[in-house]
């Protein structure tokens, strides 16, 4: 199981980079400062372009034209320096080194790593590297340097007083016509379309599967995210081209309404639409999943059989209940010994059935209440509905090391010859060992109360065997806990481990264990073994020779609460939501320039590129075994494979360039790509994992910090185009 | 009338382009034009003669290849000036899922008409109309006349300035047609200035005060209506009590055989007319500005 995010950096520094706490600008009075400057310019701004009647005067525009146009010829210096890694590394160490070092007590050391300033980077060298610099060279070939100089300065100008002018109550009325717009396309027909689909998968779903929450949220999260989809596409990419071609915008763009306006209007009225039939469909799922899941078993006092403890141990009353969903469960009921009759022993124990003691042995991933009562005569079991199995583990994660077999400390385990390099492994008797260090743990996470077996720790570890051995037993493994901050160490636990099972293991808060003299010695959790800062180690060690373990930073985490499920599935559904806005938005912004055909096709295309974003990063990087797209074509028609090197001469060196040149336009093309990726949490939600406020304000931000400068060049588009052409 | 001139068109051009940019076809070339304040002015033409362009040229919705349109003092262009100008378009392009209530209120919200002040306003405007019992059908099950009503309706929903009408009275019945063209005149009563084209003649000549007669994109005839249709080499003696045998020698002795004149003047032609003369004479003479008239001034 590999769920990606699930281990990611807090908000703030994946924003404004790790150190950005040291900078003086995100101080309490760097703030207080920033946002003054920001919202007063802001305000002032605005007020001014508000306040302005007419077109922008020739001088004015002049001025803005000609200093933007000298910023856009810089920061097309700075993208083309930025393009080939010689020209980078110049500018690095000559340019952008020197200048970036002088921030640092401003912003924090670190910064550059900041998403944020790696978006305004983006933002600027698109709209003015690419897009202003374009402009501004066509408007002076056409028309002379200084009249296309005021032109572009002056439809600048125009464009800040139209944001500046933005009505909401004309953007309201747009988004609601978009909204009855959507409603007459019969958007409700996709609420019957998933139903139907639900209603078919259910045919085929099989209740007895191994994990059978997984197997329901999975398909229903699918089946959303695809619905979702095909509705945004196909509204956002068709209605704009639909209303030009029919002339409706004829009567709309006649009245007071700015582009953006028109632009605002219909996102928001899809988003609307949108989230309304997202609820929808996440409410028949919620649904769905959770009355598909709901069995009970059936226990009566024939299924259990009586073992007599020895000494005064009591009796245990065990069996296996009836079997729904294709599995059973084993059940274990501990009745005190008091008359040696054990049916009357059993019978006194009922008269305060809340104070047996049983256990009903998990299976398919979750567990049963039981309850027993007494009714007459007889006795009734009955199992409650199934618990466990859907949850929000809200992990800790610790960072993850290893150690050689010698004890030398390694960054990765050895490799067993898995093509698929996510774990590495640590060999059976020997001083291998990987270690987890965990952060930030504090007492007040773990009280007593809440946590009075201990702290848990889950782990799912792969299992490597160069022989056989005891496939049911298992291989034998060590716990150990240790303080980083004072080297000390202790053996915790001897456990078994299978492959792949997610086996729990619990720190108790105090313990103790046989010291090297022999004397028993008593640990406190948080005294002896978490250090001052709130670092603890878990280091595992495999017993067996022959066999390894094989792990990777996620698969072993301290789950420090569990979250509510109802909860994680609305953020989960929160993460299809920001995708469909995000869908929205592409699919209104082509729709400005193309017909709704094209329009289509090419958000199909963003979005498509967007869900391989990470292997275009990697075409861009030149990180792909077999070279970039022309070498790799010509090994195919050489029939070569994809690691020989290839004949050095004059092909060679113009595929490669060919190749580089390949790269440079990748490398730019991944930093504006949508990651779709990014916000689906249909795993999380699938395998219990809670979807953390990190997760969810970075996907948030990153959403929006698509969203609005797609809006801006649908603005622009729309703004540009002759609505009666 | 006032002098006042409210729209403007400066060498007017406009070249309509292919994808790569080609020249497909010349829809407007120079055209100069002014309408003053408060008066009824009529864009004629062909199909194809520019007229439509002009107007849509002149609301915005395109971009001139040279020259200028100004309209309220404002290049076409700026969207402040739509605040003040109203514009039936030739088929009425409206939302038809809505009824003609919520067109209304959803074209009100657009100039940032106060709920309460648009919904009188809409009811008002629903009533002049004649809509008032079907304000609650969707546009689909208007017939084409009603369809033309509630966009004049949605045209005067922010008490314009200037109208821009095309095609006013297209689809109307004969009494709605006269209802429309008594609504023009009442419109002009109110002081606002219209700018209409029209291919119904009739109409044009009942309502217009000054025309232009544009043909292949080229102006070809402007002036007022009624200096246009007089018909300046003949004149006209309108006579009565006149016996069969006076009337045979009236040229000579009308005054002689005490008959009473009651005119004598330019005979006027038909608008038809001289429509279909400057087009003759255009096709004749492609190129050559047919005649223009001295523009009567106020």
């Amino acid at each position: 199981m590999v769920i990606e995010n699930l281990q990611i950096a807090p908000l703030g520094d994946w924003l404004l980079g790790t150190g950005w706490q040291g900078g003086w600008l995100w101080s309490r009075w760097g703030v207080a400062v920033l946002l003054a400057v920001v919202l007063g310019l802001g305000f002032l701004a605005v007020a001014a372009l508000r306040r302005r009647s007419g077109r922008p005067g020739p001088v004015l525009s002049t001025w803005t034209g000609a200093i933007l146009g000298l910023f856009s010829l810089v920061v097309l210096a700075a993208l083309v320096m930025c393009s080939t890694n010689v020209t980078r590394s110049l500018m690095h160490d000559y340019v952008a080194g020197p200048a970036f070092t002088r921030l640092v007590p401003v912003l924090g050391t670190n910064w550059t790593d900041g998403s944020l300033y790696t978006w305004l980077g983006v933002i600027v060298g698109l709209f003015f590297g690419v897009i202003y610099f374009c402009c501004w060279l066509a408007a002076t070939l056409l028309s002379g340097p200084a009249l296309g100089t005021m032109q572009c300065g002056r439809a600048v100008l125009e464009i800040f007083t139209d944001i500046a002018r933005i009505s909401p109550r004309r953007v309201f009325a747009l988004a609601w016509l978009a909204a009855r717009e959507s409603i007459r396309r019969r958007v409700v027909v996709v609420f019957v379309v998933f139903v139907l689909v639900i209603l078919f998968a259910a045919l085929f779903m099989k209740k007895d599967s191994l994990h059978p929450a997984q197997l329901y949220i999975t398909i229903v999260m699918n089946c959303t995210i695809f619905l979702t989809m095909l509705f945004a596409l196909v509204l956002s990419a068709l209605s704009l081209p639909a209303d030009i071609r029919d002339r409706t915008l004829h009567t709309v763009v006649t009245k007071p309404v700015r582009k953006i306006e028109i632009v605002l209007g219909r996102v928001l009225g899809f988003t609307v639409v949108g989230t309304l039939l997202l609820a929808g469909i996440g409410a028949i799922s919620y649904g769905f999943t959770v009355r598909s899941l709901r069995h009970s078993h059936v226990l009566t006092r024939d299924m259990l059989h009586l073992e007599t403890l020895p000494g005064n141990g009591g009796y245990l009353w065990t069996g296996s209940t009836g079997e729904a969903h294709g599995h059973s469960h084993h059940v274990t009921i501990k009745v005190p010994k008091v008359t040696g009759d054990a049916k009357a022993d059993l019978d006194a124990a009922l008269v305060h059935p809340e104070e047996l003691k049983y256990t009903v042995d998990a299976e398919r991933d979750h567990s049963h209440e039981l309850a027993i009562e007494r009714k007459g005569d007889d006795v009734v079991f009955s199992l409650g509905p199934p618990q466990g199995e859907l949850q929000a583990r809200v992990p800790i994660y610790g960072k993850l090391s290893f150690t050689d077999k010698t004890g030398a400390p390694k960054d990765r385990g050895i490799n067993v010859g898995d093509e698929w390099s996510y774990r590495s492994f640590i060999q059976g008797r020997s001083d291998a060992r990987a270690t987890w260090t965990f952060d930030g743990l504090r007492a007040e996470q773990f009280p007593e109360a809440q946590f009075p077996n201990g702290i848990p720790v889950e782990m799912t570890i792969e299992v490597f065997r160069t022989h056989k051995g005891n496939m049911e037993k298992g291989v034998p493994g060590t716990i150990w806990l240790g303080n980083p901050a004072t080297g000390k160490r202790v053996l915790l636990y001897n456990f078994s481990a299978k492959k792949f099972a997610t086996d729990t293991q619990m720190i108790p808060l105090h313990f103790s264990r046989p010291g090297r003299d022999g004397r028993i010695e008593q640990f406190d959790l948080f005294r002896d073994l978490v250090s001052d800062d709130g670092r603890l180690e878990i280091s595992l060690q495999c017993l067996e020779y022959g066999q390894s373990y094989g792990m990777a930073q996620p698969d072993l985490y301290i789950r420090a609460a569990d979250g509510s499920f109802e909860w994680n599935f609305v953020k989960a559904y929160a993460g299809i939501w920001l995708q469909m806005v995000l869908v929205l938005s592409l699919g209104v912004m082509f729709s400005t320039f193309v017909s709704g055909p094209v329009a289509l096709l090419t958000t199909i295309f963003a979005v498509i590129a967007g869900l391989f974003s990470s292997y275009i990063v990697d075409l861009g990087g030149g990180n792909m075994i077999g070279g970039g797209p022309f070498e790799a074509a010509q090994r195919i028609m050489t029939q070569d494979n994809m690691i020989s090197q290839m004949e050095p001469g004059f092909k060679t060196s113009t595929i490669k360039a060919m190749d580089e040149a390949t790269a440079v336009v990748m490398r730019y093309l991944s930093a504006v790509l949508p990651e779709f990726n990014e916000s689906s949490f249909g795993r999380h939600l699938a395998y219990g994992f809670d979807v953390g406020a990190d997760l969810l304000g970075r996907c948030a931000l990153r959403e929006l910090c698509y969203v609005l400068p797609v809006l801006l060049l649908g603005f622009l588009c729309l703004k540009q185009k002759e609505m009666a052409q | 009338m006032q002098t006042e001139i409210v729209i403007e068109t400066r060498s007017l051009s406009k070249v309509y382009r292919d994808f790569w940019g080609r020249q497909k076809v010349r829809a407007l070339k120079a055209l100069d034009l002014e309408v003053r304040r408060g008066e009824v002015f009529g864009l004629l033409g062909p199909n194809g003669s520019g007229k439509t362009t002009t107007i849509k040229l002149l609301l915005g919705l395109l971009y001139p290849t040279s020259g200028q349109a100004l309209v309220l003092g404002q290049d076409a262009s700026e969207v402040a000036k739509n605040e003040r100008i109203g514009y039936l378009p030739e088929e009425s392009y409206l939302y038809r899922f809505l009824n003609a209530e919520e067109t209304l209120d959803f074209y009100g919200r657009l100039f940032n008409i106060p709920r309460a002040k648009r919904r009188q306003k809409a009811a008002d405007l629903i009533e002049m109309v004649g809509l008032t019992k079907a304000r609650r059908r969707q546009l689909r099950e208007y017939s084409k006349g009603m369809t033309r009503l509630i966009g004049l309706a949605q045209a005067l929903i922010n008490d314009p300035e200037v109208l821009f009408l095309d095609e006013p009275t297209s689809g109307l019945d004969p009494i709605h047609t006269h209802e429309m063209k008594v609504l023009i005149r009442d419109l002009q009563a109110q002081g606002k200035t219209i700018l209409m084209c029209s291919h119904l003649l009739a109409d044009v000549q009942d309502v217009c005060d000054r025309i232009a007669i544009l043909h292949q994109g080229e102006l070809k005839e402007l002036g007022r209506v009624d200096s246009l249709l007089k018909v300046r080499d003949m004149t006209e003696i309108r006579t009565s009590s006149l016996s069969p045998e006076a009337q045979e020698e009236i040229r000579q002795v009308v005054a002689r055989h005490q008959g009473t004149v009651h005119s004598i003047g330019n005979p006027t032609t038909t608008l038809e007319e001289l429509f279909v003369k400057v087009i003759k004479e255009s096709e004749a003479h492609p190129g050559r500005r047919a005649r223009v008239e001295e523009v009567e001034r106020v």
